[in-house]
């Protein structure tokens, strides 16, 4: 797997690097602003690049804003980006921008160290990495009323689609709600048909379903 | 013009006797006068003087009776006139009557029937007297232009001045939620990353590995909190993206349900009244999860010419207090930039919060 790092601060660069080394995850570039991140995506082609929201010159979004170009740069790069902050906007908006791996993580989950190398593999693989606080963020925003794309459905299918959203799989989901894997397939075949998804393969299908379930962050 | 000569016919108070007022002494004055005439023209008629010279002793007492008179009306208008320049006025008109009515006097003593002698010096009085009061109304008027034109100057120096505190205080928080970021979160992070890495290489000693689990998780919460803190003070999606952005941050937050209608916000106002309009919409949705939990909220934005429009309506209960301390806050926040804050809130109508922000 290779591995692309865009941070500006040494301290959490050097950090990041060493906690991926320790799981032989090799970081091939490190960049220090969204220019720089841009040019290391085109000369590496990295499975996942590992972005800061708050980037040099503007200190602002630049990192969200670099990692949408990139991905409509180089189709099927998956991004997780490390904020210091909940904000779904940006979630949706690098969803919007293609349908491979996303990642959004709050910077304080690298101290976990199995759950971070998990999600960076599952970025890496096209999957989906979504902070609980994001998903929580969501699941109160969509409560808000007519329209909500989620509103048909069932409480308990909104537990699995959240969970899903983090990026667990069935088995992890079976586990969190203590129910048996079989269950959770029924519910996410019934998510996909309710929220209207093509079929394709599951994988592809969790990520649109995710998709949907960000739009109605709004 | 008013009578020159005032003819106090009061009797004297007892307290007098502690302490003559000039009322009082003014009457002493007359009765002693008056005594002393009197006493002249018994003597004249006891001498059978071919002259009548008690005239002179008249003239000399009702003389320096005018002259006290003219001082005590002169002090009276001055103590009751409501300025200086008004105070002034009324001594020079004191003192122009007295000299008249002691240029009538001397003319009726000197007998009247002759060329009316005072006719020149009372115009010239009447015209100085005259003159003063039109000059100093004048000086009035040109004056309190003057002065009109420095306050005008000031308020727009005070105005801009406050405003320039209230953009300085708004950039020194961005500053400070910028070091929490790059600094003591910054660090946090880093520490967390290298417990993680400790807990990892403690797998073979569980008891180890879980203290620095607890260390780490430790860590994570001091990271919470200071988020908070940064986002209470200058929130980065509102530096990043916008006010509706922001405020949509905000509704996804809450608790109950918010919808959030914003207009003419493609244009950006100036990072002070973004922020007070952020700040009013999040207090007013604080203040609607505490009194009216499960209300439905509207925010509307709307930006124009104008300025900038910011209206929070829940459907709950209403009869919110206007006088609080978060709506006080509000207000002092909004006044600031020349706005005006309103609170609606009568009982069962749901309560409204607008602000109007110039911009």
């Amino acid at each position: 797997m290779r591995v692309v790092i865009a941070e500006d601060q040494a301290l959490l660069r050097e950090g990041l690097v060493a906690l991926l080394a320790a799981n032989d995850i090799e970081v091939v570039a490190q960049a220090e602003d969204g220019e720089g991140l841009l040019r290391i995506v085109a000369g590496h082609k990295p499975d996942v690049a590992i972005v800061d929201v708050r980037l040099p010159p503007t200190f602002t979004d630049e990192g969200v804003r670099a990692a949408i170009e990139a991905r409509e740069r180089h189709p099927g790069t998956g991004v997780l980006i490390l904020s210091q902050y909940v904000e779904p906007v940006y979630t949706a908006e690098l969803l919007a921008a293609g349908s491979a791996g996303v990642g959004y993580l709050l910077k304080e989950r690298v101290g976990d160290v199995p759950a971070f190398v998990d999600a960076v593999r599952r970025v890496a693989a096209g999957g989906t990495a979504l902070d609980r606080e994001v998903v929580a963020q969501v699941m109160s925003a969509s409560r808000r009323g007519p329209g909500d794309p989620l509103a048909a459905l069932s409480p308990r299918e909104e537990e699995v689609l959240a969970l899903m959203a983090e990026g667990r799989t069935n088995a992890a989901i079976a586990r969190a709600l203590v129910v048996t894997q079989g269950a959770v397939e029924k519910h996410v075949t019934s998510i996909f048909s309710k929220l209207d998804l093509p079929a394709s393969d599951d994988d592809h299908r969790r990520v649109l379903a995710v998709l949907a379930f960000m739009r109605a962050a709004g | 013009m008013q009578a020159a000569e005032p003819t106090p016919t009061t009797a004297p108070q007892p307290t007098s006797r502690r302490r003559i007022g000039p009322a009082a002494a003014l009457e002493l004055h007359a009765g002693i006068g008056a005594f002393a005439g009197l006493v002249c023209t018994l003597l004249w008629g006891l001498t059978d003087s071919p002259s009548f010279w008690p005239l002179w002793v008249w003239f000399a007492i009702v003389l320096s009776l005018a002259l006290h008179a003219g001082c005590w009306l002169g002090w009276t208008w001055w103590r009751r006139a409501r300025d200086r320049r008004h105070g002034l006025i009324a001594a020079h008109a004191a003192v122009s009557l007295t000299a008249i009515a002691i240029l009538l006097l001397v003319w009726v003593a000197s007998g009247p029937g002759g060329e009316f002698w005072p006719l020149i010096p009372v115009a010239c009085l009447g015209g100085l007297l005259a003159g003063h009061a039109l000059g100093g109304a004048l000086w009035v008027r040109f004056d309190a232009r003057a002065r009109e034109e420095t306050l005008t100057t000031r308020v727009d120096e005070l105005t801009r001045s406050r405003r320039g505190v209230v953009e300085a205080q708004a950039e020194e928080l961005r500053r400070v939620e910028r070091d929490l970021h790059d600094g003591a979160q910054s660090r946090l992070v880093a520490l967390t990353m290298q417990l993680g890495l400790a807990e990892a290489e403690l797998s073979d000693r569980p008891e180890a590995a879980a203290k620095v689990r607890a260390a780490r998780e430790e860590a994570g919460a001091a990271i919470a909190e200071l988020r908070d803190l940064a986002r209470g003070i200058a929130p980065p999606v509102l530096a990043d993206r916008g006010l509706a952005a922001a405020v949509e941050s905000l509704a996804d937050r809450a608790s109950g349900p918010v919808t959030v209608e914003a207009a003419g916000l493609d244009r950006r106002p100036p990072p002070v009244v973004e922020s007070a309009a952020y700040f009013v919409v999040a207090e007013a949705l604080t203040n609607a999860a505490k009194h009216a939990p499960g209300a439905a909220v509207a925010v509307t934005l709307s930006l124009d010419g104008a300025g900038l429009r910011v209206a929070v309506r829940d459907d709950g209960p209403g009869g919110a207090d206007p006088h609080g301390s978060g709506i006080a806050g509000l207000r002092g926040r909004v006044e600031a930039l020349d706005g005006r804050l309103g609170v609606s809130s009568p009982p069962g109508a749901g309560t409204t919060i607008e602000a109007e922000l110039p911009c």
